[in-house]
């Protein structure tokens, strides 16, 4: 027997998307403009977009970016986080660095690295990996930095030489901040691919939404961006499934913060 | 001066001829020849922590090293596991020299230290793995270790679904696992309650009597200390300096309830307490 309370808290984000919905309709029936559908429309607008091939092969271009940008800057982001927690020499050439690029907007970056690598998938590959290696590398920085050091002298002591404690103790036991990186990492990966596909249309989710804003089909552009929204909230839900599996071990922390920076 | 060096060339050269290295093992597990260490405090400073201590540790003895906070005994074991450094001076295990940590030394901290990603089965194989040992033997052994501490039947449980004293019996464990010559004891039940550290105290004991492998224990507790061993090294405060070394000639197998009794223990007590408070702080008893 669950209790009710807990059915609630469960269902919660379900009432929170219905409520937003409720509002948004009740905003659109007030407003009564064109360029503000309301939520109905929008839904029903759904289908048409998801029945047409060219829209899901735009849609499927923007996944394959964001996972490539996204698996990239993993490979990048946790190997340099983590030796910048662990040697001062990296994190002392590399800090500074980063406290330039952080607050700069990597889609501000944009129109340069279009001059220089086209239009293509590889600059909007790029500017992903760029907008979602800081966060990662910042909390695979912090998860190894506060490793215990009785933890690596116990590894020592057995025999692991520091690359072997690099690997399986360090990088182990900063995983669950390493994680919390990756999920911002994930959120802003989302953003910055619309974010790309807008500067440069060519294809894409966002050359959709952007598309479809010029001709005025103010339907499919809402109907976009709850597609949008629901792939962020999917991609998110399964993320934290396989999170909470991965470190099911650790002690429990306080509910994840929802930053998306 | 010259006669210094000359010293130091001559056991360097004893420890390459195997019959006279044989011959000196025999004779001491861990020598701390001279050994200080400096630390830079924050304001630039230099804090002298160990001032120039030497001690000489006998294989199979049970030694502890007691003082008030401070006075570097942390430290004092931390260079002989490898992890530190002295700053002057030489230790050496088995002859020689320490130059870093190694699975001839088992360290037990008291903040357990266990990989929290590991269950209990898993940090006690770990060492026994990284040494070589094959999935199976290791898996062997670890589960006769795991009984051995008393944990039989939570082999499957992470550390965080632990209590304390169970997380350093798991940690006593990993650590014997990988059969250290020396094991390096900082404090161990520093972090427990009074029923569960007398507890574990026993344990040790017995565990202990069966191979009389060289402890060396940090405690600031002056019971402890007399309990377990066969040497009690007292500190003085700040820069840490070996005050007296008192011989516990007490018979064994140990058991508490003998020993409270015992005037002799009593007395060993009341002499070391007497002992720590001339050197000019009170330890409050844990």
């Amino acid at each position: 027997m669950i209790k009710p309370g807990a059915w609630l808290a469960k269902a919660a984000p379900l009432f929170a998307c219905i409520g937003l919905l409720c509002l948004w309709q009740a905003a659109s029936l007030v407003m009564k403009t064109d360029s503000f559908p309301t939520a109905l429309e929008s839904i029903r607008a759904i289908p048409a977009i998801l029945g047409e091939r060219e829209a899901l092969v735009n849609i499927a271009d923007s996944l394959r970016r964001m996972a490539i940008g996204l698996i990239l800057a993993v490979l990048f982001a946790i190997p340099l986080g983590l030796m910048m927690g662990r040697i001062r020499r990296v994190a002392s050439f590399f800090n500074p660095l980063l406290m330039v690029i952080y607050p700069v907007p990597k889609a501000a970056l944009m129109p340069v690295i279009m001059l220089w690598l086209g239009v293509g998938d590889v600059s909007k590959t790029l500017v992903i990996f760029l907008g979602v290696s800081l966060p990662i590398i910042y909390h695979s920085f912090q998860g190894a930095r506060a490793v215990e050091e009785k933890m690596l002298w116990s590894g020592a002591a057995m025999g692991l030489t520091a690359m072997q404690r690099m690997v399986r103790i360090v990088l182990p036991a900063a995983l669950p901040e390493i994680l919390t990186g990756c999920r911002t990492g994930l959120v802003l990966a989302l953003i910055t691919m619309v974010t790309s596909e807008m500067i440069a249309r060519q294809s894409g989710a966002g050359n959709i939404l952007f598309n479809s804003l010029d001709m005025g089909q103010y339907d499919t552009v809402f109907a976009m961006i709850i597609i949008i929204g629901a792939m962020g909230i999917c991609l998110d839900a399964v993320f934290e499934v396989v999170r909470g599996w991965l470190v099911r071990w650790s002690e429990p922390q306080f509910d994840m913060p929802l930053s998306f920076s | 001066m010259t006669v210094l060096p000359l010293r130091s060339e001559i056991e360097g050269a004893t420890a390459l001829s195997g019959v006279v290295s044989e011959a000196r093992a025999a004779m001491a597990m861990i020598e701390i020849d001279r050994v200080s260490q400096t630390f830079q405090t924050s304001g630039r400073q230099n804090h002298l922590a160990l001032s120039e201590i030497s001690l000489s540790i006998e294989d199979g003895a049970f030694v502890s090293i007691l003082g008030p906070s401070g006075c570097g005994k942390s430290t004092l074991l931390y260079i002989v596991g490898g992890f530190v450094n002295p700053t002057a001076g030489v230790a050496r295990v088995k002859g020689k020299a320490i130059t870093g940590p190694g699975p001839d030394r088992g360290p037990v901290f008291q903040e357990f230290a266990l990989f929290p990603w590991k269950n209990v089965l898993g940090n006690v194989m770990y060492g026994l793995r990284q040494q070589g040992a094959s999935r199976a033997e290791a898996e062997t052994q670890s589960r006769r270790l795991i009984e051995m501490v008393g944990l039989k039947g939570f082999e499957n449980f992470y550390p965080k679904e632990l209590s304390g004293g169970m997380k350093q019996r798991v940690a006593i464990a990993r650590t014997l696992a990988y059969h250290p010559a020396v094991l390096l004891m900082d404090e161990p039940f520093g972090a427990l309650d009074a029923h569960t550290r007398n507890r574990l105290q026993n344990d040790l004991l017995n565990i202990w009597e069966r191979d009389r492998k060289t402890v060396l224990f940090v405690t600031h507790s002056v019971d402890e200390a007399v309990f377990l061993s066969d040497k009690v090294v007292v500190m003085t405060r700040a820069p840490g300096r070996i005050k007296t070394i008192v011989d516990i000639d007490l018979p064994r197998p140990r058991r508490r309830a003998d020993l409270l009794l015992d005037p002799r223990y009593q007395k060993y007590v009341v002499d070391i307490e007497r002992l720590i408070d001339d050197t000019g702080e009170v330890e409050a008893h844990p």
